[in-house]
C-alpha cells in the first residue's frame, strides 16, 4: 500500500477516537472480519495479532490441545516448532484433508480444510493474522482463546457454566488493534483494485 | 466533535445540589446523561503526526525507539516490546526462569491475565490472599505458600498501587526465588522513587489502550533487570517461533503518548486528591490507602464502604454496597465492581484444562487445589465492601467532573435511610463471589 494511503487510514482512525479493541463502538475489527469472510468464502472470522496466534486459534478451534495430534502433511519449521510448544504433534495421514490450510494475505481463493489460517503480517503493519471457517463452534472456541475476545465480551456479565463445552483453558490476549485492522482492510481493498485494473 | 471535546461542558459544581433528592428517587442527577461519557484515550494532533511520520520509517526502528524510550523512563535495564500485556507477563516469567511445573505465587485479586500468563509459561498459579489496606499480595500469605517447587513471587500492583516490594524482595531472596512484577495497572507508580517495572527481577506491563499509558490499541512490554533474563526470553521466543511482536502502528502512538504521560499522571493525582477529600468528608466512604513512599498511579480507584459508621452495620455489607452502587450510578457516577470473585473461582481455574488435557496442571498435582472462600477472607471482604472507578480519574476528566463525582458520593452518604430502604426493597442477592465470575 502506498505511504499516502496508510497515512490517510491512520489519520482517519485516530480522528475517530476509537483505538481500543474492546470498545463496543469499534467498527474496524468487524469491518475486517466481514471483508476476510467475503474474500475467502467463510462464514466466521476470528482476528488475532500474529500468524502463530492464528495457528493457535485454528487448533484450539478444532478442539485440539496438549498431547493431541493434528493432521498436517508438511508444515514449515516455524509451524512445527510452534505446535510443539503447544504440545501438539503434526501427523500425516490422519485424514484426507489437512486440519487447516495456511495462506499469506492476498491469496484469495476458496479453501477446503475446516479452517483457513491467514497470515496478515506481510501487509506491513506488524504481526497480524486471522482464521476463517464455516464452523460456528470452531470460531467460538477460537474467540474464547482470546481474553476479552468476542465471546468473552458477549458473556462477560453473565459468564457461567451454561455452555461447558466452551469453558476456556489457557487464554492469551491475541486481540488485534483496530488501528492495525483498519490499515489491513484498506491495504487488502487496494490490492483487489489493482488486480482488477490489471 | 469526536476527539477534541466532550459533547457538553460539565456545569460548575454547586454544593447546594447535595441537599437535593437522590436521582434514584426522582431528583436531579449530579451528572446528567448528556455529560456522562468520558472519551479515552486522549488523541491529539501529535499522535496523528507521529503516526504519519512513522509511516516513512523502518517499522523495527519505530518499535525499538518506543521500547528504548519507555525502558529509560521506567529505569529498567532491558525491555522487550510485545503485542499485549499477557504476552509481556508470559515473557517476564520465562525470563525469571519459570519452567513447566514450577509454582508461581499470585494474588487472588487481579485480572485473569496474571494467572493465565503463569499457565502460558507452563507454571502453576498458587493463589494467596491480599493485604486489607493496599489490596496487593499479602507478604505473610505469600510466605506461607512457598514450597520447594516455588520459582517466583508475582505481585500485582493492583489498581496502580505498588505492592510491598520491600517485604516481597526480602522473602524472595530468603528462598532464592524470583520477584516478577505485574505492573499492568502501575504506569509511573513508584516506591522510593523507583518506578514500577524496575522493582523486580523481571516485570510485565499491559499498554492496551484502556490503560493509563495507552498504545494504539494493544501492546505490552516486558522488563528485565539482567541481560541473562532478557536473553532467556528472547531465546524462548526464537526456539518456539512464538510471534509476540508489537506492531509499529501501536508503538508510534505510544511514543507520542509517552511525552504526555507526566501530564496525565498529574491530572490523575489531582483528581485522586479531590476525590479523596470528598470521601474523607463522609462517614460512609474512605479513599484508597497509600503507604509512605509509594506513589499510586490510580489506574483504578477503589473506595471502601463503612456501613457501620452510618447506622447500617446490621445489614449484609454486600447488600449495602449493591444499593450504594445503584444510587451512585443514578447520580451519573460510573462506579463498578471490577472483579466480583477471586481469580481461582473463574472457570479456567476451576476446570484447569490449561493447554489441553490438563497440562501444565498435571505436571505438579501437589500444587493444584480447589480453593474455597475460606482461603481468601480478605479478598472476599474487599469485594463485598468496595466500589471502583476505572477511567474516571484520567485526563481529560476535568475539575468540574471529578468534583461532581465527589459530591455524588457525599450526597449518597447523607442518605442511610434511602440505602436501608433500597436494601429492603430488593430481593436478597447472592454474595458477589457466589455469582458468575466476571472478567472485568
Amino acid at each position: 500500500m502506498r505511504e499516502f494511503d496508510t497515512a490517510l487510514v491512520l489519520s482517519r482512525v485516530l480522528t475517530s477516537g476509537v483505538v481500543m479493541s474492546i470498545e463496543r463502538n469499534d467498527r474496524e475489527l468487524p469491518g475486517l472480519e466481514r471483508l476476510l469472510g467475503q474474500r475467502y468464502g467463510g462464514a466466521k472470522v476470528c482476528l488475532v495479532n500474529s500468524r502463530t496466534a492464528a495457528v493457535h486459534a485454528a487448533v484450539a478451534g478444532l478442539g485440539l490441545g496438549h498431547g493431541d495430534q493434528v493432521a498436517l502433511a508438511d508444515p514449515p519449521a516455524w509451524q512445527r516448532a510452534f505446535l510443539g510448544w503447544l504440545g501438539i504433534t503434526p501427523v500425516r495421514g490422519l485424514g484426507d484433508t489437512p486440519a487447516f490450510e495456511y495462506r499469506e494475505a492476498g491469496e484469495f481463493a476458496p479453501f477446503s480444510a475446516p479452517v483457513l489460517v491467514v497470515d496478515l503480517t506481510p501487509l506491513g503493519f506488524g504481526p497480524a493474522g486471522a482464521i476463517v471457517t464455516d464452523d460456528e463452534t470452531v470460531w467460538a472456541r477460537a474467540e474464547r482463546l482470546k481474553i476479552f475476545g468476542a465471546y468473552d465480551l458477549r458473556t462477560m456479565w453473565t459468564q457461567d457454566e451454561a455452555d461447558p463445552e466452551l469453558v476456556p483453558g489457557v487464554q492469551f490476549n491475541y486481540r488485534l488493534s483496530p488501528l492495525v485492522a483498519a490499515c489491513i482492510r484498506t491495504s487488502l481493498t487496494a490490492q483487489s483494485r489493482l488486480r482488477k485494473a490489471a | 466533535m469526536i476527539t477534541d471535546f466532550p459533547a457538553l461542558p460539565v456545569p460548575l459544581p454547586d454544593e447546594a445540589e447535595l441537599a437535593g433528592e437522590l436521582a434514584a428517587l426522582g431528583g436531579e442527577p449530579l451528572l446528567g446523561k448528556g455529560v456522562r461519557r468520558t472519551l479515552f484515550p486522549v488523541i491529539t494532533k501529535e499522535d496523528v503526526f507521529g503516526a504519519l511520520l512513522a509511516v516513512r520509517k523502518d517499522p523495527d526502528r519505530v518499535v525499538a525507539d518506543f521500547a528504548g524510550a519507555y525502558r529509560d523512563y521506567v529505569g529498567a535495564a532491558y525491555a522487550l516490546p510485545t503485542a499485549s500485556g499477557t504476552s509481556s507477563l508470559h515473557l517476564a516469567l520465562v525470563g525469571a526462569g519459570v519452567e513447566p511445573g514450577d509454582e508461581v505465587i499470585v494474588p487472588a485479586l487481579t485480572f485473569i491475565a496474571t494467572a493465565q500468563a503463569v499457565v502460558a509459561a507452563g507454571g502453576i498459579p498458587v493463589f494467596v490472599d491480599i493485604d486489607p489496606d493496599t489490596y496487593c499480595m499479602d507478604p505473610a500469605a505469600a510466605a506461607a505458600a512457598i514450597t520447594g517447587r516455588t520459582r517466583a513471587l508475582m505481585p500485582v500492583h493492583v489498581h496502580g498501587l505498588p505492592a510491598d516490594v520491600v517485604a516481597l524482595r526480602a522473602l524472595a531472596d530468603r528462598h532464592g526465588i524470583a520477584l516478577v512484577e505485574d505492573a499492568s495497572h502501575a504506569h509511573s507508580a513508584s516506591v522510593g522513587g523507583a518506578i514500577a517495572g524496575s522493582l523486580g527481577d523481571t516485570a510485565g506491563q499491559s499498554l492496551m489502550a484502556d490503560k493509563n499509558f495507552p498504545l494504539g490499541g494493544e501492546g505490552g512490554i516486558a522488563f528485565f533487570a539482567t541481560e541473562q533474563a532478557y536473553q532467556r526470553a528472547v531465546d524462548y521466543l526464537a526456539r518456539h517461533h512464538i510471534d509476540y511482536g508489537m506492531s509499529w502502528v501501536a508503538a508510534a502512538f505510544g511514543s507520542s503518548q509517552l511525552e504526555r504521560l507526566p501530564y496525565y499522571d498529574a491530572v490523575r493525582a489531582r483528581n485522586a486528591t479531590l476525590l479523596g477529600e470528598a470521601l474523607r468528608g463522609t462517614e460512609l466512604f474512605t479513599p484508597p490507602y497509600v503507604p509512605d513512599g509509594h506513589v499510586h498511579a490510580y489506574n483504578m480507584y477503589r473506595a471502601r464502604l463503612h456501613p457501620e459508621a452510618v447506622g447500617l452495620g446490621d445489614l449484609p455489607i454486600h447488600a449495602v454496597t449493591d444499593a450504594v452502587h445503584e444510587l451512585l450510578v443514578a447520580e451519573g457516577v460510573p462506579a463498578r465492581e471490577w472483579q466480583n470473585a477471586p481469580i481461582p473461582f473463574h472457570l479456567p481455574f476451576r476446570h484447569r484444562a490449561g493447554f489441553g488435557n490438563g497440562w501444565p496442571f498435571t505436571l505438579n498435582p501437589g500444587a493444584v487445589r480447589d480453593y474455597t472462600p475460606a482461603d481468601f477472607p480478605v479478598t472476599i471482604a474487599t469485594l463485598e465492601s468496595t466500589l471502583v472507578l476505572c477511567r474516571e480519574l484520567r485526563s481529560p476528566v476535568e475539575w468540574e467532573r471529578v468534583t461532581r463525582y465527589g459530591h455524588a458520593f457525599a450526597k449518597v452518604a447523607r442518605r442511610p435511610d434511602a440505602i436501608r430502604d433500597l436494601v429492603a426493597q430488593r430481593a436478597p442477592r447472592p454474595r458477589p463471589y457466589e455469582r458468575a465470575a466476571r472478567l472485568g
